[in-house]
């Protein structure tokens, strides 16, 4: 049934595709000279704007840039063909090698400020790149450059509008299959993941600061082929085509439409183009109507036009509430006969001090390959400010953590990922936007981004192992009995569902050692048995396993060590049985209302039972 | 050494402007923790604002900076209103929400003075002083008096008023400042009406030093956020000096760069921005995502 | 525990959820306490304690059957309102104003009163009850330490002179000499005639500071009862021991 509704939907796509295509091919038959002007200006906005939305909407990087990359392309092929005599497409390929380098520079700064921060460090640039065309003499100063060639191409005679209407088009079509073509697979599910929870993708082994680059590397890359499209198609620019207003009116176009979507983009950029040159006469007017608009977009339709239908279907599906989708038991691992012959986990004095607050001071503990560690303590006793040591989250004041022979301090959360080291979040850490096969895809990604050579010159390896992928995506959800959640957006689910997601998205990275943060937090009894059920066969299929755990019950039963923190140090390590009955555990967590005999007594059942 | 010192005081002066706008921006920042985009549009509009009741109704040039400051702290209001849905939740929607409204803001003061702006004369016409040498217009000195006692208010009304330190519990945690009975929505809204009355008073006196027109709010904007960010956002303190350094850069960078002025203290402030995020003064966490 | 005839100045309770996005963090809890009347309400993380008293203070969106304090219908007071009718708010974490001082921080307590005259009688009190903070009361709240946090975030609660008190894990973090002195306090509110509501992880301080408890386990009440009978309860000593 699901899959007969995918199978019409995707035809009907195809047919939508091929629609817009054959109209795209014949729609200059039916414009006027100027009809089709308006038309080739559009279309470039529309590929600045995809651009703008891979970096905005798809990564979530404060990109106020893009015109400048725009313009970047633009001057970089004037220059290049007036003033050093080259060839168009000489230069358009030196044009577009620039744009992709201030790209990367712009990007720099996101590796250190997100959010309101690289805006105005993006738009600050933006304004500086502005400030030097208008009086730079290589530039042509506040006039600008004319004189640039029309491209040449096989004796056809781009200076034409209509055709080169058709250079853009296919230039247009490329680049938008390669968007989509981006977003729906591995390096855009990163990219993805690492807008919806940074924190989460890092310590699933997405590499944060390179997809920070490789973002605004993306959008400088559409905002050059725009700019040399722009300039071959005018062969006049001047500084005000780049200048911060215009950034407003395409950053309008991407919100209006749709900044995750890459239709929704193009949609609003075509739009705005469309409208502006109606009312070219009113342009002040114009530009109240868009300023309005998005105000009124990011209150009420944050999604934008593109996201409207989703929302609408939202709403509906709400209304009749009656899903049957059910959890399945989970299928254990097969045990492994290497159980128990990984690395040791060895935390030596490691401290961590906050603004003078010392959270953490010298832990130091040894966790034996195969073991299950419950670490225990009071609220506030440092226990995940450990943990975020350990995954690279936190930097120690002091200590070190290795795994084996690998030093885990100092390194990144993607580094650590990488090196075996998967963890689940106290407060649930999924990627929001994205369904839950997608969550599980993100970690089941474990390609360096050196392989991303093969997205430019074959992308049919990236097809490939976008297969295998889901493949593996498949047997992880059926194993975890999450298949009837696949497409389900994790936020809609029962809460105890959304921490087996978040399980199995630690499992899908394939780790040697997993942290698990209060993983019972929130399940009711029945979870928290198959809970225990899982984590032990994660256990005997060669994992190493540290949690943190309130539930005493859990860790009594389920580990096999226990270390006790209480005011940031150790107070006490051994079997729970030892551990409970320990004077100065009961006085720091348990309470002496429970008196030492009662628990002896207790524990020797438990242990025997 | 003449030269310099000439520089030294116009730097001053248009520093002082900078740390006024920087320390609207903080205040709000401080306050809702959010950086409003539009604040330099804020500017802009209070500074035609001032401008038009000065040249035009003829109010004395203090009365008419004050009316100013009433008209865009009345705008703030409507802004803060209208993107009170998103407060403490989508920092990044607030953001392009405010860009929406410099927009808006821009597109209304070319509406209603026109595209081509205006000059406005000096409201002192004393000549300039002489000292040892430097000369220095009257002016100047007005301008950074009136910043002076406008910082000097603020820190009152931040440290010495009782919703002084309301709005400033706000910013550091709105529920408990709610459980204590604290009108968050309130607070927020005054917060950023003082913000806008600050924009209008830099507007107000930076007028008759540049030229007034609609896209004088870009520059100005995006110079006193490149002040907060130095001085250590949300430090009112760190604003003042962070405006003053600003300024110096722009007034020493114009002098040495000529037309590149912009571009070297652009890059000069990313630069900043990449080796210590939180500012000479810095306090707070940076980036909130 | 649901109590039919209700005294005056008791707070009550009834058919109060919560609900995250997807998430039943509280459903359909009902609870009284009387004036004066010390209660404590535990269970592990994620049970829903601290969502209970954020709902009770507005500050999370939340659905409620009854909500009462005396003769004060709560039901439809807006969140900044609450501490009118007398409920003081001890954040989980403490939360103190950490840019402001001590001082600040203890008048704020007291927004909607005027600073002068019996705000400073109360002030002066707090210092009483709390030396270290009058010592303290030019300093930053940020650089005090936790339990001086604590007991600033208490006094601040105090300030408004509430007739009952939410605290929300006033242990947490704190040492365990800390915690015995924070138990010390809570028994003198209590015997000053304070109704405190007190939400913990700490079980024996909770049994010690209270006379009756509630038991909550995902986002409901599993059990009342006597603080003395829920100590030797096996679902208690279940939640706490694994036993």
């Amino acid at each position: 049934m699901n899959l007969l509704l995918r199978n019409r939907l995707r035809s009907a796509q195809l047919i939508a595709v091929a629609v817009v295509a054959v109209t795209a091919w014949f729609l200059p038959y039916g414009l006027d000279g100027y009809g089709i002007h308006v038309v080739n200006i559009a279309i470039v906005f529309a590929l600045l704007a995809v651009g703008l939305g891979l970096a905005m909407g798809v990564a979530g990087q404060i990109n106020l840039a893009q015109v400048a990359f725009f313009g970047v392309g633009s001057y970089a092929l004037a220059i290049f063909t007036t003033s050093s005599g080259l060839g168009f497409w000489v230069s358009a390929v030196l044009a577009m090698l620039a744009t992709a380098l201030a790209g990367l520079f712009v990007g720099i700064p996101a590796l250190r400020v997100q959010s309101h921060y690289l805006g105005i460090v993006t738009l600050g640039l933006a304004l500086a790149f502005t400030n030097w065309v208008t009086n730079a003499e290589v530039a042509g100063g506040a006039s600008g450059l004319n004189g640039i060639p029309v491209p040449p191409l096989f004796g056809i005679d781009l200076s034409d509008e209509y055709l080169y209407y058709y250079l853009e088009l296919i230039v247009f079509g490329l680049a938008i299959a390669f968007a989509v073509f981006l977003v729906r697979t591995a390096l855009g599910r990163r990219l993805r993941a690492m807008r919806d929870d940074s924190l989460a993708a890092g310590a699933v082994g997405a590499p944060v600061p390179l997809l920070r680059m490789t973002a605004f590397l993306t959008a400088s890359v559409y905002g050059g082929a725009a700019g040399v499209l722009y300039a071959g198609l005018i062969r006049y620019i001047a500084p005000e085509t780049f200048s911060v207003a215009n950034m407003f009116l395409l950053l309008a176009m991407v919100i209006i439409g749709g900044r995750q979507s890459i239709l929704g983009c193009v949609i609003g950029a075509v739009a705005l183009s469309l409208v502006r040159e109606a009312l070219v006469d009113f342009s002040v007017y114009a530009q109240l109507g868009y300023g309005s608009v998005v105000v009124l977009m990011v209150v009420f339709a944050p999604t934008g036009l593109a996201g409207l239908p989703r929302r609408i279907h939202g709403v509906i599906r709400r209304r009749r509430s009656g899903d049957r989708a059910v959890l399945k038991p989970f299928r254990p691992y097969p045990p492994a006969e290497s159980a128990g012959q990984g690395p040791p986990l060895e935390i030596a004095g490691i401290s961590k001090n906050f603004r003078g607050v010392k959270a953490l001071k010298g832990v130091s503990l040894s966790v034996a390959p195969g073991e299950i560690r419950g670490i225990v303590g009071p609220n506030g006793s440092g226990k995940t400010t450990l943990f975020n040591v350990i995954s690279g989250i936190y930097t120690a004041s002091a200590g070190t953590a290795t795994f084996g022979t690998e030093v885990l301090t100092g390194r990144r959360p993607y580094q650590l990922s990488q090196l075996g080291l998967a963890r689940t979040f106290q407060n649930l850490r999924l990627f929001g936007q994205m369904t839950v096969e997608e969550n599980l895809l993100v970690a089941l990604d474990r390609s360096a981004m050196r392989s991303l050579w093969r997205y430019v010159l074959w992308p049919v390896g990236i097809w490939r192992f976008e297969r295998r992928l889901r493949h593996d995506a498949a047997e992880l959800l059926e194993r975890f009995g999450l298949e009837d959640y696949q497409a389900a957006a994790p936020k809609s689910l029962p809460y105890g569902i959304q921490r087996r997601v978040e399980l199995a998205r630690a499992m899908a990275s394939g780790p040697k050692l997993l942290l698990l943060d209060e993983p019972a937090a929130g399940l009711n009894g029945q979870e928290v048995g198959q809970l225990k059920e899982i984590v032990r066969s994660i256990r005997d299929s060669g994992v190493t396993v540290v949690l943190i755990e309130h539930n005493m019950g859990l860790v009594m039963s389920l580990c096999d060590r226990i270390t006790v923190l209480a005011s940031g140090g150790v107070i006490a390590e051994g079997t729970p049985a030892e551990v409970a009955v320990r004077p100065e555990v009961i006085e720091a967590y348990l309470g002496d209302s429970f008196s030492t005999a009662e628990v002896v007594r207790a524990v020797e059942t438990e242990t025997m039972s | 050494m003449q030269v310099f010192l000439q520089t030294l005081v116009g730097g001053l002066s248009f520093g002082a402007v900078y740390a006024l706008v920087a320390m609207g921006f903080s205040i709000v920042y401080r306050t809702m923790g959010l950086v409003n985009f539009a604040h330099g549009q804020v500017v802009m509009v209070g500074a035609y604002a001032a401008s038009t009741f000065y040249m035009s109704s003829r109010l004395p040039f203090i009365l008419a900076i004050i009316v100013a400051m009433l008209v865009t702290g009345a705008i703030a209001l409507v802004m803060e209103r209208v993107l009170r849905p998103l407060e403490n939740k989508d920092f990044d929607l607030m953001l392009i929400g405010t860009i929406g409204f410099g927009v808006v803001l821009e597109s209304l003061a070319t509406i209603i003075w026109g595209a081509t702006g205006h000059a406005v004369p000096t409201p002192v016409a004393a000549e300039p002083l002489d000292v040892f040498g430097v000369r220095i217009r009257t002016y100047s000195l007005v301008v950074l008096g009136i910043a002076a006692v406008a910082t000097v208010l603020l820190l009152l009304f931040l440290q010495r008023t009782k919703r002084g330190a309301a709005m400033q519990a706000v910013a550091m945690d709105h529920e408990a400042a709610t459980a204590v009975g604290i009108h968050v929505g309130r607070s927020n809204a005054i917060a950023f009406a003082v913000g806008a009355g600050l924009a209008a008073l830099a507007g107000g006196l930076v007028g008759p030093l540049l030229y007034v027109s609609p896209t004088l709010g870009g520059t100005l904007g995006i110079k006193g956020f490149a002040a907060a960010i130095l001085g250590g956002f949300g430090n009112i303190t760190g604003a003042i000096v962070g405006g003053l350094a600003i300024g110096l850069l722009d007034s020493f960078a114009a002098g040495q760069f000529q037309g590149y002025s912009d571009l070297v203290v652009f890059l000069v402030f990313t630069a900043i921005v990449m080796v210590k995020p939180t500012g000479l003064f810095g306090e707070r966490t940076v980036s909130r995502a | 525990m649901k109590v039919s005839a209700t005294g005056v100045g008791d707070l009550v309770v009834e058919d109060l959820s919560v609900r995250y996005g997807g998430v039943q963090a509280v459903s359909s809890v009902g609870f009284s306490v009387g004036a004066g009347k010390c209660v404590g309400i535990i269970g592990a993380n994620g049970a829903g304690k601290t969502s209970t008293l954020k709902a009770l203070m507005g500050l999370v969106p939340r659905s409620v059957g009854a909500l009462r304090l005396g003769e004060h219908d709560l039901t439809k007071v807006k969140p900044q309102d609450i501490v009118r009718h007398g409920i003081g708010y001890v954040p989980e974490g403490r939360h103190v104003f950490d840019g402001l001082t001590v001082e600040k921080n203890l008048l704020l307590g007291a927004y909607l009163r005027s600073w002068k005259g019996k705000t400073q009688e109360t002030l002066r009190e707090v210092y009483e009850m709390f030396p270290v903070l009058g010592e303290m009361q030019h300093r930053l709240a940020g650089a005090l330490s936790g339990g001086q946090q604590q007991m600033l975030a208490i006094g601040r609660a105090l300030m408004s002179e509430p007739k009952l008190v939410l605290l929300d894990e006033p242990s947490m973090g704190l040492s365990p000499k800390l915690v015995e002195e924070i138990l010390a306090t809570l028994q003198r509110l209590s015997a000053a005639g304070l109704g405190l509501l007190l939400v913990e992880q700490n079980a024996k301080l909770t049994f010690e500071a209270t006379e009756s408890c509630l038991v909550m386990e995902n986002g409901r009440i599993a059990m009342t009862g006597s603080s003395a009978d829920l100590s030797h309860d096996p679902l208690v000593r279940q939640i706490y021991l694994g036993l």
